[in-house]
């Protein structure tokens, strides 16, 4: 536990000596205090991981570093947990971000912000540790609340660009509107669980005397609000693909290890309560299928590469979260696995394709539109392969680490499809959506990978004629994460099975199993791997390369079907949904700025004009300081006069 | 046998002529004594009430007056050459420029005579400058 809080607060370390750098006037020196503090937190993250990861009964490490704050009933502890989730995460966020850091080091070499752009990274890593290992509902806040902030500052990284600064504040405020219900949420869990804010205390005390299923529901629902803000699921999903407006290797810190992993995370700890609630799970689940296709749908036509992970990254996540949303009619210990494991694996190859495209992007001379380049195989072989391998990985090529992953979420939803319990054609109708969804992964994964890297060479005369592999410094995190993109899910799963039995030493998780078995009656099954399934995902992902590589194998231009350019020009505009929360919601609230606005300025009238009373009442008493001596005497004298008169009035009556 | 209110009238008639005195002239001078006369016609109706109750509060009362008028007499005859210095008048409507910024000066309508001027007394040049006469009748000899 001490070596896993070291590991916590290395990266907040790294961050502050980066700042110092900053200060100090050696800017070119931030990029190894971040760098180092990251590499030695994972290496101590692993370590511990090591240390625990043979043996078997439940795993938990917990420290109560005493009270953070106390009002009436309501105590705030820092409580930290290490368990095999909150572990995996550590690792998972701790690897990356070193190899993201490293990247960042070349990537972003000679910028003007370059200290503070690892100085908040570093403090962006911190949080995120914070928000997995808390085990107290305001420090998970605090946590998830820090990543919101560094995501602020990182995607308004280029501050003076107002494309920038205003898809950080769509950031900030649209991850806030989720925030309000899952603070909701917490306050409910915490009037539920008779006043408790650690985690793992209300899990117990809610398990053993469950409250009523519909107050559950809604306290379910309303931390699922901060997990759709967090993770960008369907109504709140837009400000991720504006978040592209940051440097790309921000871009791959977001989406492969610190900020969307966040509502994954929570919803994958609170299993426990979860799994009380079917009506929260189905809500979860669908939410889940409905963005996963959505965001694949629209990624089908987008021509920044980066916009088209950045959908890619939002359809995954649906994907997780349908795994999640399927606890209540299948074994949490499966969901959870399936959604973490995703998880774990789509961190690496996300992460590996968004710093290749970074990799593009730099040798393009910042060009990232995919009508202006193509044909970079040849120029960029390294940046071409690592791609290729997360590109496999993404769009589920057999035997890569994303193929077993979804093939697991697939599994958990068409078991769940299968049941006999309430809501089965639902969940049949997810799974449905799933697998189709899966099928346009590939397509549009691809699609985008086509007209890259194939056709003629076409280099856009911003690179000004120097288009070339990127330096070492580049290229060496890029073989990694491609090395771990391609082994990472057969080696620490589907053949060992190490990653599945890991996870269910959890306690909450542990805990939401024995909960479900207690309110379905199941019998217990152990997991089998399903042929049936593999089978399928691995026909869809054929059938998606190919026909992506039947349509975009010898490069641009976009070739549209016949008959789909009605589909395609509603994709290509994204659905226009930004089109229509402008309409119904951002000018509403406009027009009652503006009343407000006229509003305020009738009250400063008002006040203005009450202002002017005693300035006007002054006007007409000023000529009467004029400076004579007698007169103010004259004055005296008949003020005594009326004062003694009054005197002699009243005393008479 | 005399009473109280003999004391009291006395007062009474010397605070009333302070006033008309200090409402009607307007050399300073005389409006100062005509204020010293108020502050006596006070000054006596403490010493009737501290007689008339039999203690000594009326008479400590005089004396502090007493000195605080005398300190007040030296501060103002003070003031007021300054004031003469300055303007070569004792007329109290002269000084009126501590007034409401803006306001337009009362115009004197029935001013006093002025005194005649005196002639200034004799001053030597300043030691190194040439007499005015004698630089207007060799201009090569001023500094620019």
């Amino acid at each position: 536990m001490f070596w896993a809080l070291v590991a916590l607060l290395l990266p907040l370390a790294g961050g502050l000596l980066s700042a110092l750098c900053g200060l100090a006037r050696v800017p070119k020196l931030a990029a190894l205090p971040a760098v180092l503090s990251f590499a030695a937190a994972a290496v101590l993250s692993l370590m511990v991981l090591s240390d625990v990861y043979h043996g078997g009964g439940e795993l938990r490490f917990a420290a109560n570093l005493g009270t953070w704050f106390s009002a009436g009933h309501l105590t705030a502890n820092v409580t930290f947990t290490l368990d095999p989730l909150s572990l995996t995460m550590l690792c998972t966020v701790t690897f990356i971000a070193t190899w993201i850091a490293v990247f960042s080091a070349s990537y972003m070499h000679g910028d003007a912000g370059f200290a503070r752009y690892f100085a908040v990274m570093g403090l962006f890593v911190f949080f995120m540790c914070l928000l997995v290992l808390a085990d107290n509902f305001f420090l998970l806040v605090a946590g998830w609340e820090g990543v919101g902030l560094c995501s602020y500052l990182l995607v308004g990284y280029y501050y003076a660009k107002p494309s920038a600064a205003s898809a950080a504040r769509k950031a900030l405020l649209v991850t806030r509107l989720g925030d309000v219900g899952m603070i909701l949420g917490i306050f409910l869990l915490w009037r539920m669980g008779g006043y408790a804010t650690d985690l793992s205390v209300l899990f117990e005390r809610i398990g053993n005397n469950p409250p009523p299923a519909a107050e559950m529901t809604t306290a379910c629902l309303l931390l699922f609000c901060g997990a759709v803000g967090k993770s960008a699921q369907l109504p709140l999903y837009v400000w991720l693909p504006d978040a592209m407006e940051g440097p790309t290797p921000v871009s791959a810190l977001i989406h492969a290890a610190t900020m969307v992993t966040a509502g994954v995370y929570l919803l994958a700890r609170c299993a426990p309560l979860f799994v009380l609630s079917p009506d929260a799970q189905l809500a979860v689940a669908i939410v889940g299928g409905l963005t996963a296709f959505v965001a694949a749908f629209i990624a089908l036509a987008q021509y920044d590469l980066k916009r088209v992970l950045a959908y890619s990254t939002v359809s995954q996540l649906g994907f997780m979260f349908m795994a999640l949303g399927c606890g209540g009619v299948v074994s949490p210990k499966m969901t959870v696995m399936a959604a973490v494991f995703h998880l774990f694996t789509h961190a690496f190859f996300k992460a590996l394709l968004f710093l290749g495209s970074g990799s593009v992007m730099h040798a393009m001379g910042g060009v990232i539109d995919m009508r202006k380049f193509g044909g970079l195989r040849k120029v960029m072989p390294v940046t071409h392969a690592t791609f290729l391998i997360g590109a496999l990985a993404l769009a589920g090529f057999p035997l890569l680490s994303g193929f077993w992953s979804k093939d697991h979420i697939l599994h958990v939803l068409s078991d769940a499809g299968e049941t006999r319990m309430k809501y089965h054609n639902t969940y049949y109708a997810v799974f449905l959506l799933a697998a189709l969804t899966a099928l346009m992964t590939a397509f549009y994964t691809f699609r985008a990978y086509f007209l890259t890297f194939w056709g003629p060479v076409k280099i856009p005369h911003e690179a000004h004629g120097h288009a070339h592999e990127s330096p070492k410094m580049m290229t060496i995190p890029l073989i990694v994460l491609a090395v771990f993109a391609l082994g990472v899910g057969a080696v620490v799963d589907p053949i060992t099975h190490g990653f599945g039995h890991f996870l269910d030493r959890t306690p909450s998780i542990a805990r939401a199993d024995q909960l479900y078995f207690k309110t379905t009656n199941m019998v217990h099954t152990e997991h089998e791997f399903n042929w049936t399934i593999a089978a399928i995902s691995a026909v869809l992902a054929g059938v998606g390369i190919l026909a992506a590589a039947a349509l975009y194998g010898r490069g641009g231009p976009e070739k549209v079907p016949a008959g789909l350019g009605g589909l395609h020009s509603l994709s290509a505009n994204r659905l226009y949904v930004d089109e229509v929360y402008e309409a119904t919601l951002v000018k509403p609230v406009e027009g009652l700025a503006v009343a407000g606005r006229q509003f305020d300025s009738f009250l400063d009238a008002f006040a203005r004009l009450l202002s002017y009373l005693p300035r006007f009442g002054a006007a007409v008493l000023r000529p009467l300081q004029n400076g004579l001596v007698q007169f103010y005497a004259l004055g005296m004298i008949l003020g005594l006069g009326v004062f003694l008169t009054v005197i002699l009035v009243r005393s008479a009556k | 046998m005399i009473s109280l209110w003999h004391f009291l009238a006395v007062g009474a008639v010397l605070f009333g002529l302070g006033l008309i005195g200090f409402l009607t002239r307007r050399n300073l001078i005389t409006m100062f004594l005509c204020a010293e006369m108020m502050l006596q016609g006070v000054v006596l109706n403490f010493l009737a009430f501290g007689r008339y109750h039999g203690n000594m509060s009326g008479q400590v009362f005089g004396l502090f007056i007493i000195t605080v008028a005398a300190c007040e007499a030296g501060l103002a005859l003070a003031l007021f050459l300054t004031l003469y210095r300055r303007g070569k008048s004792l007329d109290s409507a002269d000084w009126q420029t501590v007034r409401e910024a803006g306001l337009p000066p009362t115009v004197d309508t029935d001013p006093l005579p002025r005194p005649p001027a005196e002639p200034l007394p004799p001053t030597l040049p300043v030691a190194g400058r040439l007499p005015d006469t004698f630089a207007a009748s060799h201009p090569e000899t001023t500094r620019a």
